[in-house]
């Protein structure tokens, strides 16, 4: 039986009509058009597909859609504001903090919840959350310096 | 991967969910999701209905009274180790729910999700295209046991990180079905059954975990050993909690047989005897005649004996320069 269900993605009310059986991947890339979340493993190992759901680091390809109802879902789309980088964007892209740029998304939205968790994360615990967050290119390297260089982090601000 | 078609309820009460269960058989709780989805998408559990705990909040807390500590089941695993008594008094709790899967799943998994898991087996642990090479095996639906190499047993191996430890710490659990709640010892509730690991009666949750207050008053801790430390299921972990009053000790292990296990042998040996020389030449020992080890993951068996006992001693040194 199809349900129809209202999911509140980067501040917008959706009302989608879903199978229990879809995801909240499926749901964001096939539904929402937002294919900014990327279906990697599908199986919850690789985090490419990891959404925040209320502030946290939730993978969307193991989520059911039915369960994200009444959430505050945030997609990487939901970063920039006004046509502006945010801050953890923008520290990527300047130093160089990806190859390919498919587990982007999954590994700017960890940082987001590790930043917004952690006023100062020291480096070793950036490395243990975002260690479900796997790259094949760039071994992660200048994945970590670019979290750990985000302007105002050390302030808190961000 | 789609996930197969399946009835999705969200019962509103603990007492709903129950009566759901015992009226469709086949129904299953879902509470975090990153193991009941994962073999969904593998096509080796296929229930005709999901029991979504999501609206049950109640069922997530920790609660300190008179130093006993208990802990709602739908906790989230990072919430049971950022607890302040946990991570201070109870320090294999906190180690073993840190060291559960990913950061994700220790933000998405609770902690009697982590309780409830599924068993894993190289059989049974793979997609539907890969199982399709050989016969479904038993606990898949099929007759053979392809690790057995017999008929209608199971081998699959019990790899929760979270049991042992709650197992040294001599943790109750609380089931709740129709008739009420009662409250057991973790350890009961472990079939040691392959293919069903878990003993609850028809249309039983676990809804909350019971810690006693002489557990806070000893050294614990949790060792594991993995392929890749951060984020994978345990070759080997073992858990050790000693007390700081008597002599008295407890070791538990996980992922060398169809249950967590309680290595009794070891605890009995160790009753009276100060930690030392003579306990820790009797580990590896003692610690291989407890499981039942068969080769249901690509680790061999003298690997995972090897890391029982190696694990053990790591545990009990510690425990010596730390009491």
């Amino acid at each position: 039986m199809k349900h129809v269900i209202t999911l509140k993605v980067n501040g917008d009310f959706h009302e989608v009509l879903i199978s229990p059986n879809q995801t909240l991947l499926e749901v964001l890339r096939d539904k929402l058009g937002l294919m900014g979340t990327k279906r990697g493993c599908d199986l919850g190992a690789c985090g490419a597909c990891t959404v925040l759901i209320d502030g946290e680091a939730y993978l969307s390809c193991i989520l059911l859609a039915m369960d994200a109802t009444e959430k505050e879902i945030v997609t990487i789309e939901g970063l920039s504001e006004n046509g502006e980088l945010h801050p953890l964007q923008q520290s990527f892209v300047e130093v160089g903090g990806l190859q390919c740029g498919f587990c982007t998304p999954g590994i700017v939205m960890t940082a987001k919840a590790i930043l917004d968790e952690e006023r100062n994360p020291t480096e070793e615990s950036v490395k243990k959350k975002m260690a479900g967050n796997l790259c094949r290119c760039t071994g992660y390297k200048k994945v970590i310096e670019a979290v750990m260089s985000v302007p105002g982090r050390k302030e808190g601000q961000r | 991967m789609r996930l197969p078609k399946f009835d999705y309820r969200r019962p509103e009460s603990i007492q709903e969910a129950s009566a759901i269960l015992l009226e469709d058989p086949s129904a299953r709780v879902l509470s975090g999701g990153t193991d009941l989805l994962v073999n969904m998408k593998y096509k080796v559990e296929t229930p005709a209905t999901i029991v979504s705990l999501k609206s049950l909040s109640e069922l997530n807390y920790i609660r300190l009274a008179n130093g006993t500590l208990r802990i709602g089941a739908l906790t989230p695993l990072k919430i049971v180790y950022n607890d302040a008594f946990v991570a201070q008094k109870l320090p294999a709790l906190a180690i073993a729910a840190a060291s559960v899967g990913s950061y994700h799943h220790q933000v998405m998994g609770t902690i009697g999700g982590n309780l409830c898991q599924q068993t894993r087996c190289k059989y049974f642990n793979q997609s539907k295209w890969w199982r399709s090479s050989r016969e479904i095996c038993f606990k898949a639906g099929g007759e053979m046991c392809h690790v057995a190499k017999k008929e209608h047993v199971c081998y699959s191996t019990y790899c929760g990180d979270v049991a042992p430890a709650l197992l040294v710490l001599n943790a109750e659990v609380v089931l709740t079905g129709k008739a009420g709640s009662k409250q057991v010892s973790l350890e009961s509730i472990f079939s040691g059954e392959g293919k069903t690991p878990l003993k609850l009666e028809p249309g039983q949750i676990l809804t909350e975990i019971f810690i006693p207050e002489q557990a806070a008053d000893g050294f614990s801790t949790y060792k594991k050993f993995a392929n890749r430390e951060s984020i994978d299921f345990p070759i080997v972990g073992a858990a050790f909690w000693t007390s700081r009053t008597s002599l008295e000790s407890r070791v538990a292990l996980t992922a060398v047989d169809r249950k967590p296990l309680r290595a009794r042998q070891l605890e009995d040996f160790m009753k009276g005897k100060r930690l030392g020389g003579e306990v820790i030449e009797a580990v590896d020992g003692l610690v291989a005649k407890e499981a039942r080890l068969m080769m249901s993951s690509t680790d061999s068996i003298s690997l995972k004996r090897q890391l029982m006992g190696r694990l053990v001693k790591g545990a009990i040194r510690e425990a010596m320069g730390g009491v």
